[in-house]
């Protein structure tokens, strides 16, 4: 159900996803994310096309980390940053977080290596329904993302919705 | 990573290049020109991570394969025309390219839709004036000229769809007949 991926330029570190429908609990548990006390991002799936955005994020999040250049102060902080196009840290997180009406929450995990994950835990604190990563599209809100991203309508006729989110989280910072 | 050159512009440099690359490829995309997608900029070796455009062939290797194959010079036209029209539009946005050859352009299968793709932007930069976008130009003449014999048709195709396509293509094109005039062995009395 949930989908774990080894990190192709970082080997030693895989990610996992989880995502929850119909999720009563997503104030406590956003509180519980701003506290530290989960140990993973909690994402709006709303925002997210493809688990691949994800993969990106997480990647520059681990590059930076390696190298001490994160803007955040944590890895997954770091990753629901690296998502947002803005350089804004509160407004990445006021997007890409979950929100306490939420009913859906992608939950983002990285661990080293060979470390056994537990998902368990994780799940128990969700009190909502454990679903494939297969639904995510059916989560997604198109215009949102599109209106998020500043996609424009020439930018759709040469690639996916997809390549046009992961070009601009790429490029966001480059000076 | 060029050794011959001092530690500290190597660093400069590539830096620089990565990011002029990154920022090309970006606003490309944004205006619907047909380049890879950015998927990771590493900072650490300066260096970007980009998507592959799978089973493409250059430009350059359909050219030789047309010729070579003797037939279909018709082909060649059509997709001298895409080509004007495509750098026409990557003008408009006052991106220069930098470094075009025919070994930049990719083709994606099948051949036939002649779907374009740009790439290699390491050289490029941001300019609105006729005079770069004159010696970008200039630039595929030659690399045209000097790779690919016969096909003076072909250029001359595709600057007439440039001219055509570009909505500042005049004082573009009069800086390239500029520019072939100070080339090596030619007279600059004016």
């Amino acid at each position: 159900m949930e989908r774990t991926q080894r990190l192709e330029l970082f080997p030693d570190r895989s990610v996992t996803l989880l995502l929850f429908q119909h999720v009563k609990n997503a104030a406590a548990l956003r509180k519980k994310a701003m506290e530290g006390s989960i140990d993973g991002a909690l994402i709006n799936p709303a925002m997210i096309v493809d688990p691949f955005q994800i993969l990106v994020a997480a990647n520059k999040a681990v590059h930076l980390q390696q190298i001490g250049k994160m803007k955040t102060r944590t890895l997954y902080a770091e990753i629901i940053f690296s998502l947002s196009p803005s350089n804004n840290i509160s407004d990445a997180f006021k997007k890409f977080g979950i929100s306490d009406s939420d009913t859906a929450v992608l939950i983002v995990l990285v661990v080293d290596g060979d470390k056994t994950v537990n998902l368990a835990d994780i799940a128990s604190q969700v009190e909502g329904q454990q679903v494939s990563l297969d639904e995510l599209p059916q989560l997604t809100d198109i215009a949102k993302v599109k209106k998020m991203y500043k996609i424009t309508p020439q930018e759709e006729k040469i690639g996916t919705l997809l390549d046009s989110v992961v070009c601009r989280m790429s490029t966001k910072d480059v000076l | 990573p060029k050794r011959y050159r001092h530690p500290e512009l190597e660093e400069r440099l590539s830096r620089r290049r990565m990011a002029q690359e990154a920022r090309s490829l970006l606003r490309c995309r944004r205006a619907g020109i047909p380049a890879p997608v950015v998927y990771f900029v590493d900072y650490v070796n300066n260096s970007i991570f980009l998507e592959d455009i799978v089973d493409s062939i250059t430009v350059q290797d359909h050219i030789y394969s047309v010729q070579k194959s003797g037939n279909d010079t018709s082909g060649l036209q059509e997709l001298a025309e895409k080509m004007g029209e495509l750098l026409a539009r990557m003008h408009d946005e006052d991106i220069i390219h930098g470094d075009l050859t025919t070994a930049n352009l990719l083709l994606r299968p099948p051949m036939e839709k002649l779907d374009l793709v740009l790439i290699d932007f390491g050289l490029s930069f941001i300019s609105g004036l006729p005079e770069d976008k004159g010696v970008d130009l200039y630039v595929l003449e030659k690399a045209f000229i000097s790779t690919h014999p016969d096909t003076e048709m072909m250029f001359q195709a595709l600057l007439k769809t440039y001219a055509a396509t570009s909505k500042k293509s005049g004082p573009v094109i009069k800086k390239l007949d500029e520019v072939r005039l100070r080339g090596r062995k030619r007279s600059m009395i004016g």
